[in-house]
């Protein structure tokens, strides 16, 4: 049951993400990469569920995970990072919820819409700080400082030489 | 040699395309630097730019640039990253480089006209598909967002792509799948609508706005967060408004 699950987080998640990369038209040669890290980040965020993690802070793992391994393969293919960042966050987007706060408000359930709004609201502010934190780690760790001084004493860092 | 039409033109197509503003007075200022200009300073703001560099006669030589078409492209953007790349290593000249930006800023999408649509048939039927939809939900889900990107095209001829696009994609998303349930039955409409409502998530926008808040540009961050926003409270419009003409089309009260 739960490879059936798996399956078709995986399978949806992927095929969606290539279509949603195709409509903002990617360079062809990220479309398969970006596709995958998409796919990552929702299996980090449908894995934390399973093990038991509250929903907001899956959702903040897989935009984590998502964007951290987006900005590697960003500097890896020589392709802007925003590429792979939007197909980290669009799988994470509580589509569900605010269908449903929408839902509600038509119906005139208004406490109950407010209720499912503010829960995608928050899943929202939880997908901008995943990435904002990914960024900022990607930014530390490949900063020019940062690499400086994880050389061997000697060694120089080409990059400083600019 | 006309360094600032070239400047004018990068900036211009990063911004109209989807790019980050940071981005955007990034490359201005490392492809001045490439240049071997003199203090070559950027300031964008979501609907223009301004730049500006000390000339060859020791004058500051300043011009503002208005951005009015915004459209989604990210090869453009990726392209003039590219040729920045290159001017800032000095691998590329002034007439080269502008060559070039007009080339990018003709340039077709990585996946032209007829591409959108089964684009969007399969982003909305993975999503639907993630949701928990049934092989028919999934297959009308993809439909329907099929439809409503041939819609968008259609209507983006009459240059009115943006805000009304919005409220048209999220009335039409709603609507048909409510319309389908008549003779279908058993189609699970609300995974229907959340699967085909996610071609329209304004996805870039909120990618920049974080961005761009990250970068300490509070400005840019907030003007693409609010669009992010606005963005999605008119498809959500458009929806409410398909359930009420739905209930008047089938009898009951608004």
């Amino acid at each position: 049951m739960i490879w059936d699950e798996l399956i078709r987080a995986v399978a949806g998640t992927f095929f969606g993400a290539v279509g949603f990369a195709m409509l903002v038209h990617v360079p062809k040669r990220s479309l398969l990469a970006s596709s995958l890290i998409a796919t990552l980040s929702y299996v980090v965020y449908w894995g934390f569920l399973q093990l038991g993690f509250s929903e907001w802070s899956s959702v903040f793992m897989g935009s984590f995970c998502g964007s951290l391994a987006g900005l590697l393969c960003a500097r890896r293919m020589k392709i802007i990072g925003t590429v792979f960042l939007m197909s980290a966050v669009v799988p994470v987007v509580p589509g569900l919820g605010l269908y449903r706060m929408m839902a509600f408000f038509g119906q005139s359930r208004i406490t109950d819409g407010a209720a499912m709004g503010i829960r995608a609201m928050i899943l929202i502010a939880m997908i901008a700080l995943g990435l904002g934190a990914g960024s900022l780690l990607d930014r530390m760790i490949h900063s020019p400082a940062h690499r400086h001084a994880s050389r061997a004493p000697g060694q120089e860092d080409a990059s400083l030489r600019k | 040699m006309n360094y600032m039409e070239v400047l004018q033109l990068a900036g211009k197509i990063i911004m109209e395309n989807g790019g980050e503003i940071y981005r955007a007075e990034e490359t201005v200022t490392h492809m001045g630097e490439g240049f071997g200009l003199r203090e070559v300073e950027c300031f964008a703001v979501p609907s223009g730019l301004f730049i500006s560099y000390r000339g060859e006669d020791g004058n500051p030589v300043t011009a503002v640039k208005r951005v009015r078409r915004l459209s989604r492209n990210l090869t453009r953007v990726d392209e003039v990253n590219t040729v920045s790349r290159k001017v800032f290593s000095g691998k590329m000249d002034c007439d080269h480089a502008l060559r070039m930006l007009r080339r990018i800023d003709a340039l077709p999408g990585a996946f032209g006209g007829a591409w959108c649509i089964p684009a969007a048939f399969l982003c909305a039927a993975g999503f639907a598909a993630i949701f928990g939809a049934m092989w028919l939900s999934i297959f009308v889900s993809g439909l329907v967002a099929a439809l409503v990107q041939a819609a968008e095209t259609l209507i983006a001829r009459f240059r009115s792509r943006g805000l009304a696009a919005s409220v048209l994609g999220g009335l039409l998303t709603a609507l048909l799948p409510n319309l389908l349930s008549l003779p279908l039955p058993s189609l699970q409409v609300e995974l229907v609508i959340a699967g085909a409502v996610m071609p329209l998530v304004p996805g870039l926008a909120m990618t920049n706005a974080v961005e761009d808040t990250m970068r300490g540009d509070m400005v840019s961050g907030l003007a693409h967060g609010a669009q992010a926003i606005l963005t999605a409270f008119l498809i959500a419009g458009g929806a409410l408004l398909a359930m009420a003409l739905f209930r008047l089309m089938t009898g009951g009260g608004i």
